[in-house]
């Protein structure tokens, strides 16, 4: 089990909001299906926010960036589930997804450069290259201007687990 | 131009006239690609620009990193490829994510400026966002309330309804909506942080519970297409320097065949007694001052045909006058009282106004206390109230 970034438990007690379940299979057909989920999710977890409109959009930004990564690099087969929890004001999101030894590789490459002391150099280098953008560069946006503790963890059942902590407004109702 | 096969509409526009290029819409494609004909309409526009070159993204809701990474690069090849040509980026406060993202690229070139497009929006708004101006908009709505808990009603209003305040202000209109008419949701809606701010505060000390408090613009709304039952925005049109952009979205968000309410004023039309013909000199003054501001506190009567030109079926129309003999006179004399702070003080002098001007616009506010307050003394203010049917 790789170590999670310091305070972000893989295995939280918090109860679920809501739990999606989705071959990657089917997830990975469509391209709009980032978007759908975000925004879906998104609008439900945001009705009791201070600003549910505001947060909705945050939200949905974050977590499509989150998506938009596990469609691009993922496993070849096995169930996609999204879980969103909350304590207070920061919101977990999880994602656990089907992952071979590269596939894991990618991501603890990711998580490496945003735990790191310089990921804002990095962020703005992979925001300005010429190449197109690889997984990085959303979880660096989220580690970068959202704020976000990221964090992975190997499962046994060959997949992995995705894990985003984020404050996106300040005081909740 | 509107890009279809994009996860969601996506549209841009040029206006060679400001040298504009704008966004709009939902962008998060899978691959750059997807943005070459929006590329090469931008390219065809800056090809005819030169010196100041904007990109508008107010209306832009949500962009992925593929379509930043891919807008970056597009905006940095122009300024790095054209040594005539800068570039500005004006952003919006209601899309959260946006400034922070759009910033980066000053990082990038001395060229590129990035700013948030905010308080100019409203000619009037700072002075409404007065404090001292809060305790005039509690009084006015606690005087209008008695005539429009009633004519809501005939406009349409129902128990249970999906209602929207727009321009919900200190929100206490919305509290009054949510007490009388207990709506399945409200959202009320404003461009003012601190108004907002002060509203859930008021929300929250009566222990009202279900009022979706939300920062937005008026013109360029988050919320959904037709999503509400009945749309109210009160006092608004007269506060915007282009109230046909308001009308179009509260058209937007309303259902078909739901209905939007919209008050306004016509603020010459105030009278009193006695001294009446100082009363009308100054507020025939007063339509004149918010004119220079850009806002048309005559709009009232106006209501039917914005409406109409709206695209608005089975439009209504008629008016109430507030009165000193509606409850307690005192009531009415501070609210004009407060305009007299406001309109003879803060907004005369930015105008510019001589001390003798000042001095003769004060008196007619004066007079019309005067007359609020005089046993057999009448003080009126007329407000007009309109609504429209969105077709099925």
């Amino acid at each position: 089990m790789q170590a999670p970034s310091e305070g972000i438990s893989l295995n939280s007690g918090l109860p679920q909001m809501i739990h999606l379940d989705l071959d990657i299979k089917d997830f990975c057909t469509d391209w709009t299906h980032c978007d759908l989920m975000s925004g879906y999710i998104a609008r439900m977890v945001s009705h009791n926010r201070l600003d549910s409109l505001l947060f909705s959009n945050l939200y949905s930004s974050a977590l499509n960036e989150l998506l938009e990564a596990v469609y691009r690099t993922h496993g070849s087969s096995g169930k996609l589930q999204c879980a969103v929890q909350r304590d207070g004001n920061v919101d977990r999101i999880e994602l656990t997804f089907p992952a071979d030894e590269e596939t894991y590789k990618v991501y603890e490459a990711a998580i490496a450069k945003v735990n790191g002391d310089n990921a804002e150099t990095l962020y703005l280098e992979a925001l300005f290259a010429d190449a197109e953008p690889d997984a990085s560069l959303g979880l660096l946006e989220l580690g970068v201007d959202y704020g976000a503790r990221l964090a992975i963890g190997r499962n046994e059942d060959g997949r992995m687990s995705l894990v985003a902590e984020l404050v996106l407004e300040d005081d909740a109702e | 131009m509107i890009a279809d096969n994009m996860t969601q509409a996506f549209q841009w526009t040029f206006n060679e006239n400001d040298q504009e290029f704008s966004l709009h819409g939902s962008l998060r494609p899978q691959r750059a690609d997807e943005l070459n004909g929006c590329f090469s309409a931008m390219e065809q526009s800056v090809a005819k620009v030169s010196g100041k070159f904007y990109v508008n993204v107010r209306r832009l809701v949500r962009m992925n990193n593929v379509a930043f990474h891919a807008f970056a690069g597009k905006i940095l090849d122009l300024v790095r490829s054209r040594s005539d040509l800068s570039v500005h980026v004006t952003t919006s406060s209601v899309v959260g994510w946006a400034t922070r993202k759009f910033a980066v690229l000053e990082t990038m070139s001395d060229k590129i400026t990035v700013s948030e497009y905010d308080n100019e929006f409203y000619p009037g708004q700072s002075f409404v966002e007065d404090s001292e101006f809060i305790h005039v908009l509690r009084t006015q709505t606690k005087l209008t309330w008695r005539h429009e808990k009633e004519l809501l009603r005939k406009h349409g209003l129902k128990p249970g309804m999906q209602v929207a305040d727009i321009c919900c202000g200190i929100g206490d209109f919305a509290v009054l909506l949510q007490k009388e008419f207990e709506p399945d949701r409200l959202v009320a809606l404003d461009h003012s942080r601190s108004s907002l701010d002060y509203a859930r505060r008021v929300a929250a000390d009566f222990g009202i519970r279900g009022i979706d408090y939300v920062f937005g613009d008026a013109a360029d709304m988050l919320l959904e297409d037709n999503q509400f039952d009945f749309v109210t925005c009160r006092h608004s049109l007269q506060v915007f320097d282009q109230p046909e952009l308001i009308l179009k979205e509260l058209y937007r968000i309303c259902k078909p065949g739901g209905r939007v309410y919209v008050t306004n004023e016509k603020n010459s039309h105030c009278l009193g007694e006695p001294r009446s013909e100082s009363i009308q000199w100054t507020y025939n003054e007063v339509a004149k001052l918010w004119h220079h501001f850009d806002m048309d506190i005559e709009i009232g009567p106006k209501s039917r045909r914005l409406l109409i030109d709206g695209g608005f079926q089975n439009v209504t129309i008629g008016s109430f006058m507030v009165t000193n003999t509606d409850g307690d006179p005192q009531d009415f004399a501070d609210v004009i009282a407060s305009w007299k702070n406001l309109f003879a003080g803060k907004m005369a002098q930015e105008r510019g106004d001589s001390p003798e001007f000042i001095e003769r616009f004060a008196k007619g506010f004066d007079d019309h206390i005067f007359a609020a307050l005089h046993p057999k003394g009448y003080a009126g203010w007329p407000i007009w109230v309109a609504s429209g049917r969105k077709p099925l």
